[in-house]
């Protein structure tokens, strides 16, 4: 039962976390530079200094794909989500991928705890799960000025017997129909990784006010479920980096992508005149000057 | 083997060792620098806020600077600095505390303007004779829709129209620095840090807590909320009375969207100011500035409860965190170094006489004009855009103070000093979040596994509060050296000021010989020389030789500081010892970089069974100056009676006491039976009251076998449900997880410092990786112990696999069987915590009495 749990749970998380096929639009490999660590978590870089050091041009920002990034293991997409600031909250569809944590072998860091043919076990049931929560999560839907988002999900037939009946909601995006569920808050918020900056928050502890809420299923990810928080940060417009938390703990990355609004705020990006809606610390940032 | 074995095992492990261990404790506005910089509601100045009217005479900040007009500029600047400067904390106290740290703080709750009266019973809280009550006579605010629910205060005029808008300009901005140190470089003294970064933002009516107008606010949302803008009742509001609910423990306050109206900070003053013992208030909650000292520490203050008083009382955080004594704090709490040890508030008094220790190697920054070429930023680093405002890093021998009750900090008095304002959160976003341990993180190689150094040079660099701190930490020192309210008062000198007449030490010492025997007050010299000076004087031997009373004639004040300030193994003191092995700042942990060589490298103390080593292990042997006013003793406060604020009715949901008497007879020292518990005390701080309690206190220290143990106890079950949970439409159902409940009576100091993340992984060596187990355990017991504990390890491991539901009680037999086990997993085995210190208990009665009368004289 309990693997069965947390093969739920993580499911549920991939479904609000991140999704779809997602193309790389940009041949150039970014040329990004990651402060050197080693496996312990002591010798993990400090997070100020990697900034310090190895601030990230924008003209490599423009080149990070979703899959240069689904490709990162967990210690690069921390490096890289934390030399991000928050950026505009965003409005609108976005399409999303999950990326789990992969360890410095770039098997899943759970099948590298656990060894040998189990962690090789481990490993598969991984990727599929990253497969199932995929299919059923296409991505988010952000209303900006209302502060709040809803979760794009394809494939209700899983769900239904959590959701009950009714009709639900729904958007098109590139022709596709997607049922819309598990609203949550959108605001700027502690990020759980990396303090010296705020991100945008996804929350879905205190969805109960917002209109259209259906308890079934939305309270799965709520404050008397599993707790779902999500945080996000800005690659570029159109490009963000989330990572996704249960109770404060933890569980995978995804990405978001909306290539209409990548290439709508290209020009304004390039010229560094993108602004970050939350509060961007005191470091100084130099990525908009390099 | 099926790969989903060791998964479920992991699983269960993972979240069984949560389950135990549980206690996930873990504590800007800002000035300009740091405001949030995002758009602010359109409507956002409520109409009342923009209708105040002008300050009326009598409420404003004339009192506060009239108080320190005896004081030199520099003294002035630092008094000001400690009462005002939060240095950018209220976000750490507004977001990162709530959100990072997962700590809720009642903040109306503990402010609320309608409580001002019962705010120093319920919190130790000390009003601020500046404030007023809205509505009252002579209040500039009418009413308290006006003040968000809070007292009207000095500033309040301009900081209110800001509430919901950006562009407050804080107080701070105006201060009036003193001239700069003449020996500093030029770019040092022509280059110090805006003072808006100092971040003063106007008094909450409690001094030290400090208040900021939030930009985000949403008055519509707030009315919506809470039905007024003069209450935060609907915020407050716990959301659900329905057991059957997984959040109706829960309250709005976790909601991190809402965004209340002020930011709060915390000054240091917050624990630091108090009442002058020899000048008490004739009303404790309406002092005026003449009863009111910044440097003897706040002995009522509840700190603890107030930090997590947004939690409820069954939370594990609130348990394991909560329970402390009045007056003292477990500020090594928030980096999660595992150890429970509140600790007394120290009495900041004649710190000129104060001991220091010479020669001792210190790596430290220091003041340089200029930085040789090539330099590395980590050696040597130049402030850009000041010219000549540059240090460099570097190791010498320096004479330093030992500072903290184990003498931790020793990089200097003025590293000391603004740690303390990380302590309290400045900074904690740009610096010291990110080295912190998070109690959930179980991935050895994942970041926040453990802690790691907090970067002064980084910090210096990046955050603009700490660079407004640092150039005036000077300012601050001077005022702990020459102001008087940082100078002992006497008995005599606070029964003449009650008494309203002369009263000279011959008067003194004739009424403590007629209350504790003839001649007690000589006969206690002798007592005291023979038996406590050679750890309790700064003088030298022979003691028999040393006048006590002597003054410094550079000072004025007595040049005895009455403690030599050595730091003794705390095996030969025999207190609890949790506070002797605080760990943050050994090698590798975050205040790693406020510790000197000296500290580093004592010598390991035999004797004691948990990780000691790295500096561990010691207590200085602390100054005796004012014992009349500080009872009770120890750095704990457990040795004399318990405090309580409201007369410990257990109705009055204000009360906050909670006894800690335990009857070691009985297996597990449960809670004593309510029959035989000592009341508490009341507390009472005029000047007889603080000498009953000093003369109960000693009491209890001279004889310590009638005193009644003392061990702070769970006093709710600690309920964990764990595993997620589906609605079917009629009710809440969890999937699948199980109950761990931690039950009342428990030792909140074992829930504490328990130490999971070991227990987990030993767990998961004992199911995958027995061998490595076993290596692991023989490197730190002896062979047989080494043996038990694995077996029992597995024992358990098999066990919860099959009903996690019985882990505490298999976790507490285990513990019962094989005392090793916690030996490996608590960070201190310390069950009670008013034990120890016996010195002096084969004293005659005479001679007991002929010591307290004694030590009463100074």
């Amino acid at each position: 039962m309990p693997v069965r749990a947390v093969f739920f749970a993580l499911v549920l998380s991939a479904t609000l976390g991140g999704c779809d096929q997602i193309k790389s639009w940009f041949a150039g490999k970014p040329d990004i530079v990651y402060a050197p660590y080693g496996k312990d978590y002591a010798s993990k870089p400090d997070l100020a200094q990697v900034e310090y050091e190895h601030p990230i041009p924008l003209k490599e920002l423009i080149k990070v794909t979703p899959k240069y990034l689904a490709g990162l293991n967990q210690e690069q997409l921390d490096q890289l989500y934390a030399r991000l600031g928050s950026g505009p909250i965003p409005n609108g569809p976005f399409d999303g991928e999950i990326v789990f944590t992969r360890g410095g072998t770039g098997k899943l860091r759970a099948a590298e705890i656990v060894g040998g043919l189990a962690g090789l076990g481990l490993n598969v049931k991984g990727k599929l799960l990253e497969t199932a929560g995929e299919t059923l999560w296409k991505g988010k839907v952000f209303y900006r000025d209302e502060k709040v988002l809803r979760n794009r999900i394809e494939d209700l037939a899983v769900l239904r017997p959590v959701i009950g009946p009714g009709d639900i909601p729904k958007i098109a995006v590139d022709g596709k129909d997607a049922w819309l569920l598990f609203p949550a808050k959108l605001y700027c918020g502690q990020s759980l990784i990396d303090s010296r900056r705020e991100s945008i928050i996804i929350d879905y502890a205190f969805t109960d006010d917002i209109p259209g809420y259906r308890e079934r299923p939305d309270f799965l990810a709520g404050r008397r479920g599993l707790k779902v928080r999500d945080e996000i940060r800005m690659v570029r417009p159109g490009l963000y980096l989330g990572r996704a938390y249960m109770d404060h703990a933890f569980i995978l990355n995804f990405v978001l992508y909306n290539k209409d609004l990548d290439r709508a705020g290209r020009a304004e990006f390039e010229a560094g005149q993108v602004r970050d809606t939350c509060w961007g610390g005191t470091q100084k940032r130099i990525v908009a000057t390099r | 083997m099926n790969s989903s074995k060791p998964v479920r095992w992991i699983a269960v492990c993972v979240i069984a060792g949560f389950a135990v261990a549980l206690w996930f404790s873990q504590p800007a506005h800002e000035a300009r620098a740091t405001l949030p910089n995002q758009p602010t509601p359109s409507a956002a100045v409520p109409p009342e806020a923009t209708a105040l009217p002008e300050v009326a005479a009598s409420y404003n900040d004339a009192a506060f600077h009239a108080a320190g007009t005896r004081l030199s500029p520099s003294a002035r600047a630092g008094r000001e600095i400690w009462f005002k400067a939060t240095a950018g904390n209220a976000r750490f106290h507004t977001y990162t505390f709530q959100q990072r740290i997962t700590a809720l703080i009642d903040w109306y709750g503990v402010l609320r303007g309608d409580q001002r009266d019962t705010r120093f019973k319920t919190w130790g809280l000390i009003n601020d004779p500046g404030c007023c009550t809205p509505g009252s006579a002579g209040c500039p605010a009418k009413s308290y829709e006006e003040t968000y629910g809070f007292d009207w205060c000095p500033g309040d005029q301009t900081l209110l129209k800001f509430v919901g808008k950006a562009g407050y300009r804080d107080p701070a901005c105006d201060f009036k620095d003193a001239a700069a140190t003449s020996s500093d470089p030029a770019g040092h003294r022509d280059g110090r840090e805006d003072s808006c970064n100092l971040a003063f933002g106007t008094s909450t009516g409690a001094l030290g807590f400090r208040k900021f107008p939030n930009p985000r606010f949403d008055p519509v949302a707030w009315k919506k909320l809470n039905g007024s803008l003069g209450t935060w009742q609907g915020y407050d509001r716990k959301l659900s009375s329905d057991p059957a609910r997984a959040d109706f423990k829960l309250r709005k306050l976790a909601d991190a969207s809402i965004e209340p109206p002020f930011l709060i900070g915390t000054s240091c003053a917050s624990c630091h100011v108090a009442f002058d013992p020899a000048k008490p208030p004739l009303n404790p909650a309406h002092p005026k500035w003449e009863n009111i000292s910044g440097l003897v520490g706040n002995q009522y203050i509840r700190i603890s409860e107030l930090l997590i008083s947004g939690m409820p009382h069954d939370d594990l955080l609130w348990q394991t965190f909560a329970h402390a004594r009045p007056g003292t704090s477990d500020t090594s709490a928030i980096p999660n170094d595992q150890v429970n040890n509140a600790g007394t508030i120290n009495a900041l008094i004649n710190i000129a006489q104060r001991p220091t220790f010479a020669g001792e190697q210190v790596k430290r920054w220091r003041k340089t004009a200029a930085c040789p070429t090539g330099t590395k930023a980590s050696s040597c680093w130049c402030e850009p855009g000041k010219p000549g405002k540059c240090w460099e890093n570097s190791l010498q021998a320096e004479t330093v103070h030992h500072i903290l009750k184990g003498g931790e900090d020793s990089i200097g008095a003025l590293g000391a000093i603004q740690r303390v304002y990380f302590n309290i959160g400045s900074c904690s976003e740009q610096c010291w979040v990110n080295h912190l341990t998070d109690l959930r993180q179980l991935d050895p190689q994942a970041r926040n596994f453990g802690q790691t150094p907090f970067d002064i040079g980084q910090c210096r660099r990046d955050c603009p509060n700490f660079r407004a701190v640092e150039d005036r930490l000077q300012n601050i020192l001077d005022f702990f050296l020459t102001a008087p309210e940082g100078h002992a008062r006497d008995l005599r000198e606070a029964r003449a000021n009650q008494r309203q007449t002369p009263y000279a030490e011959a008067d003194l010492e004739r009424d403590l010989d007629h209350r504790f025997g003839k001649n007690a007050v000589s006969r206690g010299q002798q007592v005291f020389a023979t038996n406590c000076a050679r750890c309790h004087s700064s003088g030298k031997p022979p003691f028999e030789a040393v006048n006590f009373r002597a003054l410094d004639s550079k000072t004025g004040l007595r040049a005895d500081w009455l403690g030599n300030d050595v730091p003794t193994p705390v095996t030969e003191i025999g207190t609890d010892r949790c506070r002797a092995l605080h760990s943050n700042h050994l090698r590798g942990h975050v205040w790693e970089q406020f510790a000197d060589e000296n500290y580093f490298a004592r010598k390991t103390v035999s004797g004691i069974l948990e990780p000691h080593d790295g500096g561990r292990g010691y207590y200085r042997n602390i100054s005796l100056l004012n014992l009349w006013a500080h009872a009770p003793f120890l750095h704990n406060n457990s040795v004399g009676p318990e405090l309580c604020g409201w007369g410990g009715d257990k109705a009055n949901p204000y009360e906050q006491y909670r006894s800690s008497y335990v009857d070691t007879s009985r297996p597990g020292n449960p809670p004593l039976a309510r029959d035989k518990q000592p009341a508490c005390w009341q507390y009472d701080t005029s000047v007889e009251g603080r000498f009953k309690l000093y003369v109960a206190s000693m009491n209890d220290l001279l004889s310590p076998s009638k005193r009644i143990p003392k061990a702070l106890k769970l006093d709710q079950d600690i309920v964990l449900d764990i595993g997620p949970r589906i609605f079917d439409g009629k009710e809440e159902k969890r999937v699948t997880g199980f109950t761990v409940r931690v039950p009342a009576g428990a030792s909140a100091g074992n829930v504490g410092n328990f130490r999971h993340k070991e227990f987990i992984g030993d767990l998961v060596r004992a199911k995958l990786e027995p061998a490595e187990l076993d290596a692991r355990l023989a490197k730190i017991l002896p062979a047989h112990d080494a043996k038990q504990v694995a077996s029992e390890m597995r024992n358990i491991g098999k066990a919860i696999v099959s009903d996690p539901n019985r882990l505490v009680e298999l976790v507490k037999a285990a513990r019962a069987r094989t005392p090793a086990l916690w030996q490996v997993y608590s960070s201190c085995n310390v069950e009670i915590e008013n034990d120890g210190h016996r010195f002096g208990e084969d004293l005659s009665e005479a001679d007991k009495n002929a010591l307290i009368a004694f030590l009463a004289t100074f």
